[in-house]
């Protein structure tokens, strides 16, 4: 079955600072995001994962390579009918929903912001509608519009994060780590809640994340992203039962499991970069297992294919 | 286990005075630390978690204050034991203060001085509490760099924290708690700022420390995950009060509160794809109006008509485990743990 991709992210380069002082956050990256599927980007902190969703979003420019969405080009220059449309089509959801919300605005304001910029024939009460709409959609009541972020826990301004970039009708959205910063139990209101809404609505989430436990529960498939290179790529039950990458096995043997007698046996697996011999052959993108793509050299590649032979 | 006492907590009630409104934070609790064992302690945030711990060392805000009960301490080895309730003054807290009891923040950048070097940060604990000259000082913050697992500590020693990785960071942070040569080491959510391959080599860290200095380590904590990695005990708390309280092997395979049951639900880790992951419904309750009954009744959709009328004692389910709900009194109806339970005990996770 061919599905329609959403988004192509192709050879994307994205570099900060210039000449000597030269830094490379993202290198050579590629992949692809079909549409109604949850793609996760994991990695630690430092590795570009939130550099690509800012450069997908517009907000750091990209150096170089094309992010092509619904096969239209939206790096660089582009239209500024094109800009309209990936503006309203595309929605982040920031991580933190302490820092995210205009502290000054009330929620009525901060939900429909977006509304009055892209469509600006909208009536007051179509617009109040629409608002408590999408606060009911999120499980807040309609009342909370004329209150301010600070009186809302922190899972409750999540949602209104949610409900923010909710109410443009998006087609894809980007997480950012939205539910680091949350407690336990919230954690699973809100990851309930964006799984709702891709069951309702159709929405394309890449989801960016450090924990490989919520990437399981939630995404379909999973690139694994290290130093600005995506090292490891495949559907999520694939990845975490058949990882290859030796980094991809050490960030699955840190995962802390709510079994004691399992975490006091456990093996931590420490990621040594130098075990790869690049001075031959450099490594490339290989398909190992189906729709299971590594970043290794030849004789790595072979070395991968023996280890789930059995 | 090595059964001595060596922090012990009788009835505990800390309040805050907020806008002419009291509240009542922590509600009596009891609790033992024993010599030599991890406890952690686990909740969501507003538990009271970290208010417990830092009435411990003095460290209340200035409107909380302890209301009844008593914690004694009774680890220091050339004075009698120390009723902390009643130490008042500044003077006498510096005595117990790192000294005897030293606490890791959960932010390592916040909790070291951006202008010092971490050599001048750590040697500044060592002179402090331990009664040597600066050459010994130093060489003593050498070997604490070492300990902690920082390479290369002389060239290390003369670095300002923002040339370090927040893993190192948090290292240093835990070199200064220990070169105050402390008993109980407190340690509020040390890794929650860090990624997982981080988190786990701190956690063996400081599983390494507690023998090497033969530390008590409370351990503050949201993340069960952690919790089942490095603790010997595990005391669960809800709306200032430690509803559970058990060995580790205790609480994720034989829950016995409906609260400990609704953490573990809620779990990613033990969620199938697909379907909703379980959520606690409602809030937790107003802390300035007194509770009545059970705290964690109005969220819980089985609570016994018992649970909004009288508030639970503990019963104990084995020597070692104790929980804090009336589905364990004999008169009470047959409740059983969710699949969660079960699934955890059957090894069903991965």
């Amino acid at each position: 079955m061919e599905r329609e991709v959403l988004l192509d992210v192709r050879d994307l380069d994205v570099t900060f600072g210039e000449r000597r002082k030269k830094y490379e956050a993202v290198k050579k990256v590629n992949f692809k995001i079909y549409k109604g599927e949850t793609f996760g980007l994991v990695g630690e902190s430092g590795s570009g994962k939130t550099t690509i969703g800012r450069a997908i979003m517009r907000i750091v420019p990209s150096c170089g390579g094309d992010i092509l969405y619904k096969g239209d080009k939206i790096n660089g220059r582009i239209s500024a009918e094109l800009d309209r449309k990936v503006i309203k089509e595309i929605q982040m959801i920031f991580q933190d929903p302490q820092a995210s919300l205009n502290e000054r605005a009330k929620v009525d304001y901060i939900i429909s912001e977006g509304l009055m910029n892209m469509e600006k024939g909208l009536g007051e009460k179509e617009r109040k509608k629409r608002v408590d709409q999408a606060l009911l959609d999120v499980g807040l009541l309609p009342e909370f519009a004329s209150r301010f972020p600070h009186e809302f826990s922190g899972g409750q301004r999540q949602r209104i994060g949610i409900a923010r970039s909710l109410i443009m009708n998006p087609d894809f959205i980007i997480a950012d780590e939205p539910i680091s910063a949350l407690d336990v139990s919230v954690r699973a209101q809100v990851l309930n809640l964006l799984g709702d809404m891709k069951k309702k609505r159709q929405i394309t989430y890449l989801f960016i994340a450090h924990d490989l436990s919520v990437m399981r529960f939630i995404t379909d498939r999973i690139a694994v992203i290290r130093k600005g290179e995506i090292v490891e790529m495949a559907e999520t039950e694939e990845l975490i039962t058949h990882a290859l990458h030796p980094y991809t096995r050490a960030l699955l043997s840190a995962i802390p499991m709510p079994d004691p007698k399992h975490e006091k046996e456990k093996k931590l697996l420490v990621y040594d970069p130098s075990v790869h011999d690049y001075s031959w052959e450099k490594a490339s993108w290989r398909e190992i297992r189906p729709e299971h793509y590594v970043l290794a050299n030849r004789k790595e590649a072979e070395e991968y294919k023996k280890l789930y032979k059995d | 286990m090595n059964q001595e006492k060596i922090l012990e907590v009788n009835d505990l009630d800390i309040k805050f005075e907020l806008r002419g409104k009291t509240l009542h934070a922590i509600r009596g609790i009891s609790l033992d630390l024993y010599k030599g064992e991890i406890l952690a302690i686990v909740g969501e945030s507003g538990s009271g978690k970290s208010v417990f711990t830092k009435s411990f060392m003095g460290l209340l805000e200035r409107n909380g204050y302890v209301d009844g009960g008593s914690a004694v301490y009774s680890g220091a080895e050339d004075r009698e034991n120390v009723e902390l309730t009643a130490v008042k003054r500044e003077k006498d807290w510096l005595k117990i203060r790192g000294h005897e009891i030293a606490m890791i923040m959960q932010d390592p950048m916040t909790s070291l001085s951006p202008l010092k070097t971490i050599g001048v940060q750590i040697m500044e604990a060592v002179l402090l509490h331990q009664k040597v000259g600066h050459s010994e000082a130093k060489k003593r913050t050498l070997k604490y760099l070492m300990d902690v697992g920082i390479q290369d500590p002389e060239k290390r020693f003369d670095q300002y924290p923002h040339e370090f990785s927040g893993g190192m960071r948090q290292r240093v942070v835990i070199a200064i708690a220990i070169a105050c040569n402390p008993q109980i080491l407190i340690c509020d959510e040390p890794t929650t700022a860090l990624d997982v391959t981080i988190q786990a080599q701190i956690l063996d860290l400081i599983k390494e420390l507690r023998h090497k200095y033969r530390l008590s380590v409370i351990l503050i904590t949201h993340d069960l995950g952690v919790v089942a990695n490095i603790a010997d005990r595990v005391a669960v708390m809800y709306a200032g009060d430690i509803v559970e309280i058990g060995t580790c092997e205790d609480i994720f395979y034989d829950a016995r509160h409906p609260y400990t049951w609704a953490l573990l639900s809620s779990l990613p880790q033990v969620g199938v794809k697909g379907t909703d992951l379980f959520s606690i419904p409602g809030t937790p309750p107003n802390l300035y109006t007194e509770i009545k009954g059970d705290a964690f009744a109005p969220r819980n959709p089985q609570a016994l008509k018992i649970d909004f009328v009288k508030r639970p004692p503990y019963f104990e389910v084995s020597p070692t485990h104790k929980a804090k709900t009336w589905l364990l009194d004999p008169r009470a109806p047959k409740v059983d743990p969710p699949p969660v339970v079960s699934k955890i005990r059957n090894g069903g996770l991965l």
